[in-house]
């Protein structure tokens, strides 16, 4: 200290040369740019994308690299903080507009249907085959119980699910109340059955999926336990000698309806595997890369259910026929069979 | 330098700010601030009151509309038709919509300045918007809509138990790591973020200096007490901050040994000086990569 302050005895002189800071050159040179950056990207923040005009919008991308480019120089030889944060804020907007989803819900839809849905079904085939085989041995066990024992049925079925149905019903009750039961017009089976019944399948479908996170065992026993409920009402069924009428009456929507339900086992099932054997990457973001894929799965599975619903609470009574249930079940069934299996491919 | 930047924020702000390096498809690392638990509840709460509010009003519009035509069969169906579409809708679509729509922000999280970005850097596909928000269901729908449903259907006290458990289960899961992550984020691969408004103020730098300096004198100090000094007058002007800046003189006087004494209205234009000149010099040091980042490390 005391030393220094002998040195720099002599040192206030005013009005010398000015100083020339390389930092304050480069600000000067590039601050309009940023300026217009921002401006576009206010707008942006502000109304959406649409506000900008064809020539703004390919000047915005410009923009912003010309903006990163300014952060990395000025980290190097810059020290006004200010100036640090402001760039840092504004590279940070100009990036969430630029790599903002582009595809708006319509069209994200179409490219959805058209390519990802079926692409992502077809890599998830091991464990919608796991997922089925399930709910199978969930559907033989209930069949087996209530076969042997129609005292299990009410066990199985929780009751305002069995509405009546169970050892009690004769032949002819459930033919007229159930299998044949009349159409009860259009605006009760729109309005109330079909929206009920999308509501509560889609809830399903969608804890189906979701719990897979706590390595997959809700998704298994959840399955199970819907091949189980189905396995009861075939024996109930079986019991009465109402097995085709039965069939017929469960496939019309049930091939959609169970194709759904699959669909999320298996989203789920993915998601278990994750969880599970997350092999090269580390946990988290293998749950982050394949997450997106099985999610994208159980989405196209409400759309399955929806048309499930529609089916089964719109018009399902209107096709009193049992031959004609078949053929509309085969038909949908094919459709599904061929839109996985072929929908998508090689394209790009 | 983010370190001198963190320990700037630390010193003036008090407290450690959760931040975390994106890294942008440039090869650009950016700082984001992740968004407290706080703000994220504010924000889907905020979310849920406008789905409430507009459930509400299709009602009162249903209401409004097939009031005159209560006597015709089959109109209270079609109405509780309608509202069960509408309340589907806006739980499963609500967020998703938004989140695509507004690139990442609902009109909650927009009011909280809060954004949903890939936690990777990378663009914000639409399937991890889907993923996170499908999430939703589990973690807070499922439970609430069964907690809230009362009568012959509401749930027994020990369901009603095991509920609230799984609702803080999944709500309490963002408190238990660093970037704030729910469920939905975990799968998504998503991040929530605050995004702090900052604007660009004047160059503090002086071109026509009337202190000068030597380089023996500038040595004194580094980056992180120059961008303290710089903070001081940025400060609106106040009697306390002339205050400050007084003491804030006398101290860099005695550390470089100034000479002369500095009269109260010279303060302003001798800081202002100094500011200029220690930046120039640690600026140009930094160029030729000696980084000082603090007083201690300059060893003057």
């Amino acid at each position: 200290m005391s030393d220094l302050a002998a040195q720099d005895r002599a040192a206030p002189a005013a009005g010398a040369t000015p100083i020339l800071l390389k930092s304050s050159e480069f600000r000067k040179a590039r601050e309009a740019s940023w300026r217009d950056l921002e401006g576009l990207v206010a707008r942006v923040e502000r109304r959406g994308i649409l506000t900008l005009s064809a020539e703004e919008l390919e000047r915005l991308p410009l923009l912003y690299r010309a903006a990163l480019s300014s952060l990395s120089v000025a980290r190097s030889i810059a020290l006004d903080r200010n100036l640090l944060l402001y760039l840092e804020g504004l590279a940070f907007r100009a990036f969430v507009v630029v790599y903002a989803p582009r595809t708006g819900l319509r069209r994200g839809t179409a490219a959805f249907l058209r390519r990802s849905f079926p692409a992502a079904v077809r890599a998830a085939r091991w464990h919608l085959l796991l997922a089925t085989l399930i709910l199978l041995a969930g559907g033989i066990a209930g069949f087996l119980l209530v076969a042997a024992d129609e005292a299990w049925f009410s066990s199985i079925v929780p009751t305002d699910y069995a509405s009546g149905r169970g050892p009690g019903s004769t032949r002819q009750q459930l033919l007229d109340a159930e299998i044949f039961a009349p159409w009860p017009g259009p605006l009760r089976a729109f309005a109330l059955a079909a929206n009920f019944l999308l509501s509560h399948n889609t809830l399903i479908g969608i804890v189906t999926f979701a719990l897979g996170v706590a390595a997959g065992v809700p998704t298994v026993l959840l399955l199970a336990y819907q091949g189980l409920v189905i396995g009861a009402f075939l024996a109930l069924h079986v019991r009465r000698g109402l097995a085709v009428e039965f069939i017929g009456w469960i496939a019309i929507h049930g091939v959609t309806e169970l194709t759904a339900t699959l669909l999320c086992g298996a989203a789920g099932l993915v998601l278990a595997e994750t969880v599970l054997f997350p092999g090269r990457h580390a946990r988290l973001d293998n749950l982050a890369l394949r997450g997106r894929s099985a999610a994208q799965i159980a989405v196209g599975a409400m759309i399955l259910f929806f048309i499930a619903a529609v089916i089964e609470g719109g018009f399902r009574q209107l096709v009193s026929s049992t031959g004609l249930r078949f053929t509309v079940a085969a038909a949908t069934g094919l459709l599904w069979l061929a839109y996985f299996v072929y929908a998508g491919r090689g394209r790009r | 330098m983010t370190a001198v930047q963190d320990r700037v924020a630390q010193f003036l702000e008090g407290r450690r700010r959760n931040r975390r390096d994106i890294v942008t498809p440039e090869g650009v690392p950016l700082p984001v601030e992740i968004a407290s638990f706080g703000e994220r509840v504010c924000a889907f709460a905020l979310d849920l009151l406008i789905c409430f509010s507009a459930i509400i009003i299709v009602l009162l519009l249903a209401v409004l509309l097939l009031g005159p035509l209560a006597k015709v069969r089959g109109v209270g169906l079609a109405a509780i038709g309608v509202l069960l579409l509408v309340a589907f809708i806006f739980r499963n679509f609500y967020f998703m919509h938004f989140e695509l729509a507004w690139r990442g922000a609902t009109p909650g999280k927009r009011l909280l300045g809060l954004r949903v970005i890939d936690r990777g850097g990378g663009a914000l596909v639409p399937a991890a918007v889907v993923a996170r928000n499908l999430t939703r269901e589990i973690e807070a729908f499922l439970p609430l809509s069964l907690l809230l449903s009362v009568g012959g259907i509401g749930p027994t006290p020990w369901m009603r138990l095991a509920l609230g458990a799984w609702l803080l289960l999944f709500g309490m899961l963002p408190l238990f790591n660093r970037d704030r992550l729910r469920a939905g984020d975990l799968i998504g691969g998503t991040l929530v973020v605050a995004v702090p408004r900052r604007v660009l103020l004047g160059d503090l730098v002086d071109a026509a200096p009337g202190y000068r300096f030597t380089d023996r004198q500038l040595r004194a100090y580094g980056a992180f007490e120059l961008q303290i000094l710089e903070e001081l007058l940025r400060r609106p002007d106040s009697i306390d901050t002339r205050r400050v800046k007084r003491e804030v003189c006398d101290k860099v006087c005695r550390r470089i040994a100034w000479p002369a004494a500095i009269s109260d209205a010279a303060v302003e234009a001798f800081l202002r000086d100094f500011y200029t000149a220690e930046r120039a010099w640690l600026e140009r040091e930094q160029l030729l990569g000696k980084l000082h980042a603090d007083k201690n490390a300059a060893g003057g």
